[in-house]
């Protein structure tokens, strides 16, 4: 596509990019986390639907970890607007280590060799990413509002 | 039955997320973080057409995800839907027209096949 305009000077990772890599990152993470949590405490669907409506809202893990989940959302479509889609996801996906970390220090469950070997070949795939440029190029201008 | 949850999982969650990119682009680098400018970008997340388009790809793919528990384990759910890094890599090069470097190709690669490796 010609119209395609390719930017000569990549934005930088600036303060902002990595504060917000950090949001989506942290708030991921402690959202399912809480709601996990929340989750294995609810009662079977089929004891009654209101029951669970009822316990699922005033369960103290479950609405602040929808809420988080919310925060991560709305992080993520935030840094859509000045970085790159194959620059987002790999980067954000340092939250599988945070979740792994999370598990072994603060839960003590254990972690598998295979486990830790996946974590580094993450960590190592979100290293290179996080090297490239967050924004590679310019909508056409006709796409711009 | 397995398989056609993995495959709305990641065809629905590819699309959603390509879409959200698109639309979110559209609006320009944000930049203000004050309270206005917060009300501001929530506003256009939720009128916003094609960004709406892509929430409910991602809530459907994320609906299908949850589907495919209650059939399988974890350690066969993530490592199969894993592949939709790559597709979504894929989608950002072709659709989106994003310049995908090999330093980008090989990070989604590895992300993708260290998800695999977590989940085993």
């Amino acid at each position: 596509m010609s119209s395609t305009l390719i930017q000569r000077r990549p934005a930088k990772a600036t303060v902002k990019n990595r504060v917000f890599i950090a949001l989506v990152v942290i708030s991921n993470t402690l959202g399912t986390v809480l709601l996990g949590r929340g989750m294995t405490q609810m009662p079977d669907f089929a004891a009654g639907a209101l029951t669970y409506i009822v316990r699922f809202l005033i369960n103290p893990w479950i609405v602040p970890g929808i809420a988080l989940l919310v925060v991560w959302m709305v992080a993520q479509l935030s840094m859509l607007t000045w970085a790159d889609l194959s620059y987002v996801l790999p980067v954000t996906a340092s939250y599988y280590i945070l979740t792994a970390i999370v598990s072994r220090f603060f839960l003590d469950e254990r972690i598998s060799l295979t486990r830790w070997i996946g974590i580094a070949v993450i960590s190592f795939g979100v290293m290179l990413v996080s090297h490239t440029p967050p924004r590679t190029h310019e909508l056409p201008e006709g796409l711009l509002e | 039955m397995k398989w056609l949850w993995v495959a709305v999982t990641v065809i629905s969650g590819t699309i959603g997320d390509v879409l959200c990119a698109r639309g979110m682009a559209m609006h320009g680098e944000l930049d203000d973080f004050r309270p206005k400018g917060i009300a501001r970008i929530l506003r256009y997340i939720v009128t916003h057409k094609i960004v709406l388009a892509g929430i409910a790809g991602d809530a459907i793919s994320f609906f299908s995800f949850l589907a495919l528990l209650s059939v399988t384990e974890l350690n066969f759910a993530v490592p199969a839907t894993a592949l939709s890094y790559v597709f979504k890599t894929a989608l950002a090069r072709w659709y989106l027209r994003e310049h995908v470097s090999w330093g980008r190709w090989a990070g989604a690669l590895l992300v993708a096949f260290g998800i695999v490796l977590v989940s085993l």
